[in-house]
């Protein structure tokens, strides 16, 4: 097979620092590299040279060849002489919001192609056909905003394979979507790569396209190379010291658990009959029992219902029947303030990074509970934060930084550090990991589940991911559509799903590479 | 940042600390006017009129004989105590209704927000005037500062999104509703404060000048920029500088405000 791409002793430089050094690799057709790495290793200003449209502020050395073209200065901005394919995520909002999906996307197809709209269009309704996702042209005919992200997932991949590419990039191009949606992708995906022949530089920060994909894996740490190598090796273990540190993050079921008693303690929260759908009784309610220092979790693909029942449950929104009771309390009879006097005792750690005022400094984040709810002399306030942010590895950062300038993994600690100060009874997890690298995942879990051992609360974890429910908690309830469809021990739900939306949850975590491997980090 | 992102921002920190200096040697001359004025304020020369800018008077003499250097520092003064009163009264209410407003009910904030858009819409100057006309002279920079207030007060409202996902976080964890108006207000302030009053003093201290220069704001015996650009219409041909200092002073009052605010887009009277 010939190369599509060589890379040698590529290095860029940016605002005096390097970002990526002596990068060097060789993509033949139709092979696969997935370039692994966290946050800032240089993954982003590899594929904007690759791409030809690199900052022009940025310092870029080495040289780049495109097949049998002769190999060029990398700084060399431009159009490549391959066909080049970029898929990016639908999270990163690649599309415009005041022009439909189709058009937008048909617009570049014809562009790449260098066809009319119309052709373009129908090579583009083609390869939305061989897809899985029941995703039409005629869905597509829609703004951005009104399509869910998997739809729009699906609608890029379509964009990327009618052009008939010889390279595709692909840039986080499934990162925080749900599991399963990221599993039917990337085979689809590779489905599409083996039919056309492309070539595939997969940049990423999670673990799922390594796994799938297979093929080759360049591990990138502050823009060197760390290793290279067989997906299977680099899995199963055999692999440098920070790549076992990454994998560790894998998706993992385990089936030999000990199973955790959720019987211990005192209620804390109980539910009676609650039904959070419009036209239900109380007789079709859900009732279930949270102890002190137990865990649930709230398992489903987006749109199943988790979290209209985790807000009927938390009296954000008024049941049509059923009873909530908090701490001896029933929350749905009291007044707005009595409310927020028994949310107190609530944390929130959201996977969404607008969740803290981006204006409050990084300590008055912390104190911020305290300062509402208690009071305490300025030292004790101080002494609780320095701890909570000690805990969370946030203590040597300038206290005054604003939040807006932190990375989404170090708001997420922040997050973790408010909730430790407030000492809550339970605390509300929902999808802890999202947008996170590999890196930043196995660190948060850390964190998470430290936070539960010396605090003690009880958890509730919202999630789409079963391996990070059976990381965060002990017992789950599945939803779908709309609907709570098993309920148990999430160690029994796994080595008996009486469930297909729970054998889809399982599926969708379980990494055949891995389990094959006898070496399994 | 990008190359052309870090130019900006250095320009705009160095506009910063240039029209915070200008705004100070500004305070300076308005506390110091009775001190660097070489004449009493409104002292009068039967013999001395229109003379040009020499040694004896560096700005020359005006049509009643009148040092321009003095009364052009006397002017300055009172102008930029004025526009300062305006300016202070504006960005208070603005911001205080904006912030409180953006608190209430979706639809009732939208109407609102559009109202106060439309209100904002309308030359300041014309709503001073207006104002004047109803009430006294007197309160001209009162009423200045109110009609600017509609642009701190749009401003203050998109700021303070209470709908926004923090918002919500803070409130699920039961951060009273007065706890988070407080939030937003101290945030405002100490980060838009100075940045704001700058914006309000460059305007209040133009619509305050241009009322009087239509007759419509200050009257004689008082020391205005706009009264004295005015007063000098007669003799400016003859004698440029009766109009020309005045007005660069005003000048110098305004582009330091002006660079003071960064260089951001200000409210247009």
């Amino acid at each position: 097979m010939s190369d599509i791409l060589e890379i040698s002793e590529l290095g860029v430089v940016r605002a005096g620092l390097p970002v990526l050094e002596r990068f060097s690799l060789r993509l033949e057709s139709g092979e696969s590299v997935v370039v692994l790495g966290e946050t800032g290793s240089g993954k982003e200003a590899l594929l904007r040279v690759v791409g030809g449209f690199c900052d022009k502020s940025d310092v870029v050395t080495g040289t780049i060849r495109f097949g049998e073209a002769e190999a060029r200065p990398a700084a060399r901005r431009g159009r490549p002489p391959i066909r080049i394919a970029y898929l990016p995520n639908p999270l990163s909002r690649p599309l415009a919001p005041h022009a439909t999906v189709l058009s937008q996307l048909g617009r570049v197809v014809a562009r790449k192609m260098g066809s009319p709209l119309g052709s373009a269009r129908e090579e583009l309704r083609l390869a939305l056909e061989r897809l899985p996702g029941g995703v039409t042209p005629a869905l597509l005919d829609a703004k951005p905003g009104k399509l869910d992200a998997v739809s729009q997932a699906i609608a890029l991949l379509a964009a990327t394979s009618a052009q008939t590419p010889d390279l595709v990039l692909a840039d986080h191009a499934m990162a925080d979507l749900g599991p399963s949606a990221i599993a039917m992708l990337l085979a689809a995906l590779a489905e599409e790569k083996k039919r056309l022949g492309f070539a595939l530089l997969y940049v990423t920060g999670g673990l799922q396209p390594p796994a799938r994909l297979g093929g080759r894996v360049v591990v990138l740490r502050a823009g060197r190379i760390i290793e290279e190598g067989d997906a299977r090796r680099l899995i199963g273990g055999h692999a440098h010291a920070y790549t076992r540190m990454l994998f560790k993050a894998m998706p993992r079921l385990t089936l030999d658990r000990p199973k955790r008693s959720s019987a211990r303690g005192q209620p804390l929260l109980q539910v009676h009959g609650l039904s959070f759908q419009p036209g239900t009784s109380s007789r079709d309610g859900i009732t279930f029992e949270l102890r002190r220092g137990a865990s649930l979790a709230l398992v489903g693909e987006e749109g199943s219902g988790r979290h209209a029942f985790l807000r009927a449950v938390l009296g954000f929104d008024h049941p049509p029947s059923g009873r909530v009771v908090f701490d001896a309390v029933d929350i749905n009879i009291l007044s707005q303030a009595m409310a927020a006097r028994i949310r107190r005792r609530i944390a929130f750690i959201i996977g969404t990074d607008d969740s803290l005022d981006p204006r409050m400094t990084l300590w008055d984040t912390v104190e911020e509970p305290l300062r509402a709810h208690l009071n305490l002399s300025r030292d004790l306030r101080a002494g609780y934060r320095e701890s909570a942010l000690t805990r969370v590895g946030l203590a040597s950062h300038q206290g005054s930084r604003p939040v807006g300038t932190l990375t989404a993994f170090e708001k997420r600690r922040l997050q973790v550090a408010r909730a430790i100060v407030g000492a809550p009874l339970l605390a509300v997890i929902d999808e802890p990991l999202k947008g996170l690298d590999a890196f930043a995942r196995t660190i948060m879990r850390e964190v998470l589940t430290d936070f539960r051992l010396a605090q003690g609360p009880a958890f509730l974890v919202v999630t789409s991911d079963l391996s990070v429910a059976q990381a965060l908690a002990d017992d789950a309830m599945v939803f779908k559509d709309g609907k709570l469809v098993e309920r148990g021990a999430i160690v029994d739900i796994l080595k008996q799903p009486q469930d297909p939306a729970t054998r889809a949850l399982i599926e969708a975590v379980s990494l055949p590479d891995l389990s094959q491997s006898p070496a399994a980090v | 940042m990008s190359a052309a992102g870090e130019a900006q921002s250095l320009l705009r920190t160095a506009s910063r600390a240039t029209g915070w200096t200008g705004l100070g040697l500004v305070a300076v001359a308005v506390f110091l006017a009775d001190f660097l004025a070489r004449a009493p304020a409104g002292a009068t020369g039967i013999g001395r009129m229109l003379e040009a800018p020499s040694e004896a008077h560096l700005f020359g003499t005006d049509l009643l004989g009148r040092d321009v250097l003095s009364e052009t520092l006397h002017g300055l003064s009172e102008t930029a105590i004025h526009a300062f009163v305006g300016a202070m009264i504006a960005i208070l209410v603005g911001s205080l209704f904006g912030a409180v407003a953006g608190r209430f009910p979706r639809p009732l904030a939208a109407v609102l927000r559009s109202l106060f858009g439309v209100f904002a819409s309308v030359p300041a100057l014309f709503l001073t005037i207006l104002a004047i006309g109803l009430t006294a002279r007197f309160y001209a920079p009162i009423m200045a500062g109110l009609a600017a207030a509609p642009l701190a007060f749009v401003r203050a409202f998109d700021r303070v999104d209470t709908g926004s996902t923090h918002a919500e976080y803070a409130k699920a964890t039961g951060i009273a509703a007065t706890t988070l108006l407080r939030r937003d207000l101290t945030y405002e302030f100490r980060g838009n404060f100075a940045a704001a009053a700058a914006r309000a003093l460059a305007a209040v201290a133009i619509i305050l000048s241009t009322a009087s220069f239509l007759g419509f704001g200050a009257e004689p015996p008082a020391r205005d920029l706009g009264l004295m650009i005015a007063a000098a219409k007669t003799s400016y041909l003859a004698a440029w500088w009766t109009a020309a200092f005045p007005a660069l002073a005003l000048l110098v009052l305004v582009l330091c405000a002006r660079l003071a605010a960064g260089l951001e887009e200000g409210e247009r009277p």
